[in-house]
């Protein structure tokens, strides 16, 4: 690490540190939890093409406090950035491999034209290693949708290779039919950081003597596992080539384990806030990239599902609970009904872990700004009569201990500052 | 009361650990048949010695160092006087992105290369800078010691180590005192990125001081034997279809002046030589995997302060073949010739060719972080 990523990663440390979450309602914790939600990606006007620029990386990313792992990131970020667009936008994406590695991007549930749609060697050739390429396409059909790697899709996706992909309808139905200023985007993923390392390390490998082969002019398809037809797999085969599935050179497989899951590439206790006031709607596009299933529930509330996979919802109806499967996306509108700290998580709880442990992982809340801060003191409302000697035991015969003047020091011994929320590990 | 506490806490701290190690595990099998021309070996239908088992157990530690225990055993030769079974790896090693510490019973450092021969110990007296307390009865007794190293790693690739060790002496098996110093310095290219190094590999000295018991000196320094290794290993064609390298390990052995004749193999450690080896070496890889190998290699050792001219030659060439994931069929010829004294010590030449299937395994299991030598933690910041 040279002395200006030390640096840079000293501030977004002491950031976190900071405001996270003791002062939920400052005005600092909003700054701080902007730094949490997807990045809108900017774009140049060509003539009527909007023109937006993708680069992928190595990048060391951090889900939580104290873990770290090497993975793929679009412009070192993870989501990689929000392309948003207007229905019907000319859409040029230059996009940039400045890895080893070879990569396409898929255009999850765009109507692109056939050759742009990033499947590697049935619309384009990969895009090799320092290489380029320039997708174009008009942005349609509207709603929510995304953007993700499709070359190695089972590691290079969870690596990180996604991004949120918003195309707006000016008469949004949605928008009209449940007014709202503000949403957010939450991009789902899982992932087995052990797998990314491994199958990192050995594409690395492959691919420097792959790319040196290439440049020799001796690298054959056999080499590649990549063949113009059948007839030229089976011809092969016939030679004496043996495929990589084959037992004798594949034993059992290791598929990925997720041991991370994250909500825009975080994971709790750095997941993001979701603020709201009284009366007030949000919408909240829910992306799932990654391989696992999300039974997202929010406490408190029912909220209205009004699109699925970007299309509006003719008929919109109420749930607490989705299942967000893999490649889904769902939008939903929040109404502020019920102030207070609600958390949104996913129900399977095993998702709710960082490496194994509980709580982790996918655990995010919805915060009301209007919550008074008194309403944040645990002794005040407190209905345990151990921390609020108004509940009662502090007038009883022999319980001396429990007075409201004998109890500040031991809660403060055993929990800190008399306010939620607090961070939880499990230990 | 207290005891109890304490002993509670004990048992609740082992209860809740929460670290289950990485598991390494390798394994190398050597099956020969030996068929030994003008030799006082007889020959062999099956020829198992050199297979061996070694396991690793490694994990974080709380201040981003790593620890790794590791245990090892060798089936050795026969007539070794080692038993069916040696433990020629125990030891722990810590270790962080630029320090490594070692532990135990491993490797020693006199040799500095890894040569292209069937077995570890094909060409031992001329790879290794041979231990001056052993009775030569068998080589792991070279190969092996309790060793403790420190190692500080500059830039990747530079290795200045610094190592003590506790060689087997033979006649005083139960002496267990540190009786070699040495320092070795090597330039080596991490394992990811060596094949394609225009041409230096590694290049590397080492420098040891076995205290021995010399008559006639009271000065540990005087009264040692001290050797120095030279070793490199050269890409000749890096390439990843065809690959070709050399390697050459070259060995000053200053040994004692008083020794000008060999009675025994201590004799034969201890006396002045200087010695040569290498081996030119051809894989083809098919597939990204080792598809044939052939090599050939050479050795010569001179000790000039014997009363008699007494030098040792050795010639061997080999070939693998890939039958399968982990299996190789293998062929080794090997012509060693000594004269003058060595002669007496291990007969004047012998001819041996040898039939094996090998198998050599190495995974880790469990993985939880990436090795330092991995491409990740080279090339995009290491990950503590």
């Amino acid at each position: 690490m040279d002395r200006r990523d030390f640096l840079a990663t000293g501030a977004v440390s002491t950031a976190g540190v900071l405001f996270f979450p003791g002062n939920l309602l400052a005005k600092e914790a909003k700054m701080s939890n902007k730094k949490k939600l997807v990045q809108t990606l900017p774009y140049k006007m060509d003539g009527e093409w909007k023109e937006f620029e993708l680069y992928i990386d190595i990048h060391t990313h951090e889900p939580a406090p104290g873990f770290k792992y090497h993975t793929l990131a679009f412009n070192d970020m993870i989501p990689g950035p929000e392309i948003r667009v207007n229905a019907g936008d000319k859409v040029r994406v230059k996009f940039i491999n400045k890895t080893d590695l070879n990569h396409t991007i898929h255009w999850h549930g765009v109507y692109v034209p056939w050759r742009m749609d990033g499947v590697p060697f049935v619309t384009q050739l990969p895009v090799m290693p320092k290489n380029e390429f320039i997708y174009e396409f008009v942005a349609e059909p509207e709603g929510t949708h995304f953007y993700h790697c499709h070359w190695g899709t089972l590691m290079h996706m969870q690596a990180g290779m996604f991004g949120s992909l918003i195309v707006e309808n000016p008469n949004d139905p949605i928008k009209k039919k449940f007014p709202y200023e503000r949403e957010y985007t939450l991009v789902y993923s899982s992932h087995d950081t052990n797998y990314i390392r491994e199958e990192m390390n050995g594409m690395l490998e492959r691919m420097k003597q792959r790319s040196y082969l290439m440049k020799e002019g001796r690298f054959n398809s056999e080499q590649w596992a990549v063949f113009d037809n059948k007839e030229q797999f089976v011809s092969s085969m016939e030679n004496g080539y043996q495929p990589p599935y084959v037992t004798n050179r594949r034993s059992n497989s290791d598929l990925p384990q997720a041991n991370w899951f994250t909500v825009n590439g975080k994971s709790y206790p750095s997941t993001p806030y979701l603020f709201i006031k009284s009366g007030e709607n949000i919408r909240i596009r829910l992306i799932n990239a990654g391989a696992e299933t999300h039974h997202l529930h929010l406490h408190g509330h029912d909220f209205w599902m009004v699109a699925d996979d970007g299309v509006p919802l003719e008929h919109p109806f109420k749930r607490n609970t989705v299942p967000l499967t893999p490649g889904k996306t769902f939008d939903i509108i929040v109404e502020g009904t019920n102030r207070g700290i609600w958390t949104f998580h996913d129900h399977d709880t095993r998702k709710v872990t960082n490496n194994g442990l509980y709580p982790g992982g996918n655990l995010l809340a919805l915060v009301y700004e209007d919550l008074p801060a008194d309403e944040l003191i645990i002794s005040k409302h407190s209905g345990n009569p151990m921390y609020n000697s108004n509940a009662g035991m502090g007038d009883m015969k022999g319980m001396d201990a429990m007075k409201n003047e004998n109890m500040g020091t031991m809660n403060k011994m055993m929990f800190g500052e008399d306010k939620l929320p607090k961070i939880a590990l499990d230990e | 009361m207290k005891k109890l506490i304490y002993l509670s806490l004990l048992i609740t701290g082992l209860a809740n650990a929460q670290i289950t190690p990485e598991f390494e595990i390798g394994a190398k099998g050597v099956f020969s048949g030996n068929l030994n021309f003008n030799s006082e070996e007889s020959n062999a239908v099956s020829d198992f010695s050199d297979t061996q088992l070694l396991m690793g157990l490694s994990q974080k530690l709380y201040n981003n160092w790593r620890a790794q225990f590791v245990l090892g055993l060798q089936f050795p030769d026969a007539n070794s006087n080692l038993g069916d079974v040696f433990y020629n790896n125990i030891f722990i090693r810590l270790e962080d992105k630029k320090n490594i510490v070692k532990v135990g019973r491993t490797i020693a450092q006199t040799n500095l290369n890894e040569f292209p021969t069937l077995r570890d110990d094909d060409a031992q007296q001329f790879t290794y800078a041979l231990n001056p307390f052993s009775d030569g009865v068998n080589t792991e007794r070279d190969q092996y010691a309790n060793v403790l190293e420190y190692t500080h790693i500059f830039k990747q690739r530079f290795y200045v180590s610094l190592h003590g060790e506790n060689f087997y002496d033979s006649r005083e098996p139960d002496d267990f005192r540190l009786n070699s110093t040495g320092l070795t310095l090597m330039y080596r290219i991490p394992e990811s990125q060596r094949w394609n190094r225009n041409v230096i590999q590694e290049v590397g000295f080492s420098y040891n001081n076995y205290f021995t018991d010399r008559q006639g000196y009271s000065n540990d320094f005087d009264a040692s034997v001290k050797n120095l290794l030279f070793s490199t290993t050269l890409n000749l064609k890096p390439d990843p279809i065809n690959f070709i390298d050399f390697r050459l390990q070259a060995i000053q052995n200053f040994g004692w002046d008083e020794v000008n004749m060999l009675n025994d193999y201590f004799d034969y450690t201890r006396t002045e030589s200087s010695t040569v080896f290498g081996t030119f070496r051809y894989l083809k890889q098919k597939l990204e995997r080792p598809h044939y190998q052939i090599s050939i290699g050479g050795g010569y050792k001179s000790l000039p302060n014997l009363e008699v001219d007494s030098n040792q030659l050795l010639l061997i060439a080999n070939g693998f073949y890939r039958i399968g994931e982990n299996f190789d069929l293998g062929v080794q010829y090997r012509y060693t010739e000594n004269s003058g004294f060595t002669e007496n010590l291990f007969g004047k030449n012998e001819h041996r060719i040898q039939l094996a299937v090998v198998y050599s395994f190495s995974k880790i299991f469990n993985k939880q972080f990436g090795d330092r030598e991995d491409l990740l933690n080279l090339e995009h910041n290491y990950i503590k």
